[in-house]
């Protein structure tokens, strides 16, 4: 996975970590690798409005931007984040599915804010990219 | 069939005019109904065509010949006489202003220092016309909600049986 992320640039680092998440309202994952999502993602997610009562973590990446450099993280097989940093504090997040940019917005995120991609999955469950910033 | 009321709603929140806990309550029907994202991606684009159907006024000359011209004209004027006139109505003259900024400077304050602070809003999204976005300053946290994918994320890494 390391092997395909597009990383350009040098210096000063920006280090982010997206975890893919499955929102369900059973109580245990089908898959055994699923594991809970940690309590202080699990808290924020409860103060968002959606309708799921469990959150399990399918996956997570943790990577870091290059001042003015370009990172590019799959999340899934179908789906990735590419993070473009402009400022010290400033990022341009796009998300990119099946190859094409689908969303993609100027922001900042300080530490201990989320930014949450979301969308429906079959059986009234729904998949969660959440991007959060480490350093 | 979309509820008339949830119309009405999609509506105001193109307007800005949802209260935080409607704003809310409107996030979750959206999240769950794809009428309704598909209504207001509708009236999205509606809104963007007419605005951009709008045509620019320009004022027949420049922007700082035209308010010199008001302040010429302002100069121009004579001073009033207030001779003769009561206590009050002199008075007046001060209070009117300082009262005008006392009302406002207590508005900022109660804006900046109210409880809880910036409340949850909603942000377009532009990319995708079936999306939006749920932000809450209290809790620091920004959710969009996509219309993609139609389907399935997890379709490689759950059992089959999940998937459609």
């Amino acid at each position: 996975m390391l092997g395909q992320w597009c990383v350009f640039g040098a210096a000063q680092k920006l280090k982010l970590e997206v975890q893919l998440v499955w929102a369900t309202n059973d109580r245990e994952s089908p898959e055994p690798s699923h594991k809970p999502v940690e309590p202080a993602v699990l808290k924020k997610l409860k103060d968002l409005p959606l309708k799921w009562t469990n959150y399990f973590e399918v996956n997570r990446h943790e990577f870091e931007v290059p001042a003015s450099g370009v990172v590019n993280v799959p999340v899934s097989s179908k789906c990735s984040i590419e993070v473009k940093r402009l400022a010290d504090t400033t990022m341009e997040v796009s998300f990119i599915g099946k190859g094409k940019p689908v969303e993609k917005r100027i922001m900042a995120l300080p530490r201990g804010e989320l930014l949450v991609y979301g969308g429906n999955a079959p059986n009234a469950t729904a998949w969660l990219v959440v991007l959060k910033r480490l350093e | 069939m979309i509820a008339y009321e949830t119309q009405l709603k999609i509506q105001a929140l193109l307007d800005d005019e949802l209260s935080p806990s409607d704003a809310r309550r409107l996030a979750e029907t959206l999240a769950q109904d794809p009428e309704a994202r598909a209504l207001l991606a509708e009236l999205k684009g509606t809104k963007a065509a007419l605005k951009s159907f709008e045509e620019p006024f320009t004022l027949p000359e420049t922007r700082e010949f035209f308010w010199s011209k008001i302040e010429r004209s302002i100069q121009a004027q004579p001073e009033r006489v207030v001779a003769g006139a009561p206590l009050w109505v002199a008075w007046r003259r001060f209070l009117v202003p300082v009262s005008s900024l006392a009302a406002l400077v207590l508005l900022a304050l109660l804006t900046l220092l109210g409880p809880g602070g910036k409340g949850p809003e909603f942000e377009a999204a532009l990319s995708d016309p079936g999306a939006f976005t749920y932000r809450d300053y209290s809790t620091g946290a920004t959710l969009v909600w996509l219309s993609y994918p139609a389907e399935n994320e997890f379709a490689q890494e759950e059992p089959t049986d999940t998937i459609e």
